[in-house]
């Protein structure tokens, strides 16, 4: 939550001659953050960031009373003014035209304190200037006095109040019933938004059953004040922050009395913010009061105490911290602190509910104090050693390592995607996982496969001709059981403007950069595709699939090269160091041979029958392929023997023939 | 022997000479030794028919002259032998792609957090909202989630079958109850109630890194976006030591010269609470520049994320004694972290993942 302060606002509440750049630093250090000093309408007016635990400094007096501790203890003379405003006891009617206060019925255990009382003589009265200049710095409409001096009081002082329409609400039955409300009732807010209920909110409502409020929220129109109004009946209610929530977030109804009542504002709060109002009411409109106080206050929050071991300083500190020093800064913070052996019984004031633990006081006291005076130090101790079985990081840095060398580029795509990009995975669209509250119709489902995205950003990067993109990251499989979570995998996935055989290679490249000792492409029967399968001690291992894909750009459509690897297969065959082989003692031999291949033929099965025809082959590679003709590199070698050109003629010879009667191939030139 | 298979024999030689030429440095012997393979294939044209021989001899001259003059360009580089070279030239350069900055930020987050015996862990990206939020001491409907504009899986809610009790928070973890909300990580310390899972007792000293996902989106605000958790549980552990965690983990990553500094905040899974700064590294958290206020930071210090002591309700939850042991925790994003680094004043953190190629290929 954020909330403005004019300066000089901020001084009729703290005695200081601090200048708002001391104020801004000293306080963002020790309390509230400053966010930001802004010039509004010639004065300083400081943004400041007040934490959701702390409502009491959502006011000028919260953060007075926050600033004047934390000026002091920096030796910046400050201090809290006192406040010279009329208790409840000292109240009286002004007036002997007296008004009868509407009845009030309140069952619920939810009305934590109700102040009520009537003003007469109202009348139509401007805002005056430095009232609204004040409204205006702190970005808040200005009405008519009537109704600003409720939004006044509640910024200055932090309890939200509300006026009536005195008139309206006796017309309506003079009777105010504070109630749960039931499912499709209707009530109209008083900007005139028109609203049904769910069930639930309290709400109150008038002797036929009419909603006449939705409380510690906004009022509605139908006892709104407005600039015919003669009497108010100004109103405090203090409700269960539970229930303001509900109704505050059930209809999206955010106002500032929302944001205070829902984080439990201190009811004691309402006696001085009733009491200012009223001061004001009288001074600037010439209200009367035309009843007794109405208070309705059924549990005083009494000071409640908590024992707190004077080790524990130390133990959050990590040093001894003079006892006295710790008192003192408790005190100054309003807290009654008495001291019993080695522990301390502190008693926060009521508008500190934050306060409930031992370590709430340790924070106190170290902000204080100056967590800048705490010293740095990083721990000793044993280390843990367990790591977990699954993360393999050292896998995925070592491959995008050498993917970004061999000329990939590495891209983060969002794990959310469209309908449908979705459904270009090949799963169906309830296999997937749905947000139930997507913030853009792009980022609906998560993600089956990374492919869709990857595919997506080359087609966004229509100029660069040669883009070979990769990722890594997760894809998301609903298990359909109620009781366990999705399935997370992580995936390396490839998108390839090049032609197959680079595509493919860079994977054969990364394999064997990772020691991946066995591996195959594994063609379908379709041939749309291959499977790349490793091996590891006689057990198979399924890596992914490698296909081609089209994407359509504006002018043209182009032909990709799609992969994707499972990362935990892979880290199942990768391996950190070779299996070592001894050096062989003999030399090979190398050859070419060229065989011209008639269309169609798979060249991959050639290459396999050319292997499998000798134990001696050692190696065969494709070198150049010229339109239908191939040349493969031949490795002959013996690990007892020397080769020499008449060993491997018998070889030659067999291949040749081989390959001649198992496919449509004939070699370029003689045996 | 025909003149034919003289000729196929001598480009055997020869295709393993081009083999061997790709390996580096040749021994001379290999092929004019006693038993080289030049030598080797000499001495069979003595089985050649006398009026090939003359053909043979040219084939044979001619190989020896490639193969000498080939063999000595293998000898490692002297001037002598070289021939003179235009150093003008451009170079040509290979290929060479990119890491995504943001792998590059993890990589060496990471590495600076392992070397003071931080583990690295993998977490759960879609989680039971009882390890992101309940077990952090944010029970349903708490005001406090506000701020995480969460995203939510479509699917039956059964959280409210057990009943929220703040003291016997351990009643609704996700084992004891069927399911419960599923939700996107709005953070990385989802992590936090894990890790003490896994490991079972301290010492803990975690570093999650991870996909988070809020919904929100601006020049500042990406759907997705990464941050880095520590965690830290053991006897003893005191302020003192987040401190000094966080201080080396500025000095590591933005150099000597930066600072760090804790100022107070709220989190519902830590008390006390902090704020992160780390000094500007244009003004050295003076906020000034000769004179006039630092452009970058206007006050010397940037904001980078939140910290803690481990709030004793945290730690009952992950089943750890906070009467025994306590911890510290702190959790920022990689994105925000990595553009304070010097020269890399991005405006706009959208661009990470809008993978435009010039973005990319800068870093």
């Amino acid at each position: 939550m954020n909330i403005l302060i004019p300066h000089h606002w901020l001084l009729e509440h703290l005695e200081t001659k601090a200048t708002p750049e001391q104020i801004r630093k000293q306080l963002s250090l020790a309390g509230p953050s400053v966010e930001r000093i802004q010039e509004k309408e010639g004065e300083t007016v400081y943004d400041i960031e007040v934490t959701t635990n702390r409502v009491d400094s959502m006011s000028v007096r919260g953060i007075a009373r926050e600033a004047a501790v934390i000026l002091d203890h920096a030796k910046i003379p400050a201090q809290l003014k006192p406040l010279h405003l009329m208790k409840f006891s000292q109240l009286q009617p002004t007036t002997t035209q007296l008004l009868p206060l509407p009845k009030i019925s309140h069952q619920l255990a939810a009305v934590k304190r109700i102040t009520t009382v009537v003003l007469s003589q109202i009348k139509p009265t401007a805002t005056p200037e430095w009232m609204a200049k004040r409204l205006r710095q702190i970005d808040q409409n200005v009405h008519w006095a009537a109704i600003d001096i409720t939004n006044y009081v509640t910024h200055e002082l932090g309890h939200p109040c509300h006026a009536f329409d005195y008139d309206k609400m006796m017309n309506l039955g003079g009777k105010i019933i504070i109630d749960i409300a039931k499912k499709n009732e209707s009530f109209t807010t008083l900007d005139g938004e028109r609203y049904t209920t769910v069930g639930g909110e309290v709400i109150f409502r008038a002797q036929d059953g009419t909603i006449i409020d939705l409380p510690a929220i906004k009022g509605t129109l139908n006892t709104a004040v407005d600039q015919n109004t003669k009497n108010i009946l100004f109103w405090i209610e203090n409700l269960d922050a539970k229930k303001v929530r509900f109704s505050s977030m059930t209809h999206d109804i955010r106002t500032v009395a929302a944001e205070l009542n829902e984080r439990n504002v201190d009811p004691h709060l309402a006696e001085p913010t009733f009491s200012f109002a009223l001061k004001l009411y009288q001074q600037i409109i010439g209200a009367k009061i035309a009843s007794n106080l109405y208070d309705y206050f059924p549990h005083p929050q009494s000071m409640k105490t908590i024992t707190v071991p004077l080790a524990v300083f130390q133990r959050y500190l990590g040093f001894s911290l003079d006892q006295k020093i710790i008192i003192s800064i408790l005190t100054k913070l309003g807290c009654k602190v008495t001291q019993e052996k080695q522990q301390l019984l502190i008693s926060p004031p009521t508008y500190r509910q934050d306060l409930a633990i031992p370590v709430d006081f340790v924070e106190e006291v170290a902000r204080i104090y100056g967590y800048h005076n705490i010293p740095n130090k990083i721990m000793g101790g044993t280390l843990p050693l367990k790591r977990p079985d699954d993360a393999y990081f050292d896998l995925e840095e070592k491959i995008k390592n050498f993917l970004s060398l061999v000329g990939l580029q590495e891209v983060y795509t969002y794990s959310l995607v469209s309908e449908k990009q979705a459904l270009k995975s090949g799963y169906q669209l309830k296999d997937h996982l749905k947000l139930a509250n997507p913030l853009t119709e792009d980022k609906v489902y998560l993600r089956r496969s990374l492919l869709p995205s990857l595919n997506q950003v080359i087609a966004e990067n229509p100029t660069s001709t040669d883009l070979e993109l990769f990722e890594v990251a997760k894809i998301y499989r609903p298990t359909g059981q109620e009781t366990q979570l999705p399935q997370e995998q992580m995936k390396l996935a490839f998108s390839f403007r090049s032609n197959y055989r680079r595509a493919r290679g860079i994977i054969e490249g990364l394999l064997d950069y990772l020691f991946v000792e066995d591996y195959q492409f594994i063609t379908n029967k379709n041939n749309t595709q291959a499977e790349i399968i490793a091996f590891k001690k006689q057990k198979h291992h399924s890596l992914g699939i490698i296909n081609a894909s089209n994407i359509t750009l504006p002018a043209s459509s182009i032909g990709l090269i799609n992969a994707e690897l499972d990362l935990n297969s892979l880290s199942q065959v990768a391996q950190s160091q070779p299996h070592y082989q001894p050096l062989a003692k003999t030399m090979p031999l190398i050859e070419d041979l060229t065989f011209e291949i008639a269309k169609n033929t798979k060249i991959g099965d050639l290459i396999a029958a050319i292997k499998q025809t000798s134990p001696l082959i050692h190696q065969v590679e494709l070198k150049d392929v010229y339109q239908q003709r191939y040349s493969f590199r031949l490795t002959y070698l013996d690990p007892q023997n020397n080769l020499a050109a008449p060993d491997i003629m018998p070889i030659r010879q067999k291949i040749v023939h081989r390959v001649k009667q198992r496919f449509p191939a004939e070699l370029v030139g003689k045996v | 022997m025909t003149i034919d298979q003289f000729n196929q024999q001598a480009k055997v030689v020869l295709n393993q000479f081009a083999a061997d030429l790709t390996g580096g440095q040749i021994d001379q012997t290999r092929y004019f030794g006693k038993k080289g393979l030049f030598t080797q294939l000499a001495k069979q044209i003595q089985q050649l028919p006398s009026e090939k021989r003359g053909q043979a001899g040219k084939l044979l001259n001619q190989i020896k002259r490639d193969l000498t003059k080939n063999i000595a360009a293998t000898a490692p580089l002297n001037q002598a032998t070289q021939q003179s070279i235009d150093f003008s030239l451009p170079g040509n350069k290979p290929k060479v792609g990119h890491l995504h900055p943001i792998t590059q930020a993890i990589n060496q987050i990471s590495r600076i957090f392992e070397r003071i015996g931080f583990i690295r862990v993998r977490y759960p990206e879609v989680d039971w909202d009882w390890y992101v939020f309940e077990s952090l001491n944010m029970p349903p409907n708490h005001p406090a989630r506000d701020e995480w504009e969460t995203f939510f899986i479509d699917r039956p809610d059964t959280t409210g079958n057990v009943a929220y009790d703040p003291k016997q928070l351990t009643k609704r973890h996700p084992k004891m109850i069927d399911g419960g909300k599923l939700v996107l990580t709005t953070h990385t310390s989802n992590g936090q109630v894990r890790e003490m899972e896994r490991l079972g007792k301290p010492p803990i000293r975690m570093i999650n890194i991870a996909r988070c996902y809020r919904r929100q989106q601006d020049a500042t605000h990406t759907q997705m976006f990464h941050q880095f958790e520590g965690l830290v549980i053991d006897k003893g552990i005191t302020i003192q030591h987040l401190k000094g965690t966080l201080d080396y983990f500025a000095k590591e990553f933005y150099g000597p010269k930066a600072k760090s500094r804790i100022r107070p905040f709220h989190f519902r899974f830590t008390e006390p609470s902090f704020e992160v700064d780390f000094s500007c590294h244009i003004c050295h958290g003076t906020g000034f520049v000769n004179g006039q206020k630092c452009k970058l930071c206007k006050s010397g210090w940037h904001e980078v994320g939140g910290a803690g002591m481990v709030h004793p309700n945290v730690l009952k939850a992950g089943g750890i004694d906070p009467d025994q042991y306590t911890g510290f925790a702190f959790g920022w994003g990689v994105e925000r972290t990595y553009t304070l680094r010097e020269g890399l004043n991005i405006d706009d953190i959208r661009h990470f993942y809008n993978n435009k190629v010039k973005f990319l290929e800068q870093f």
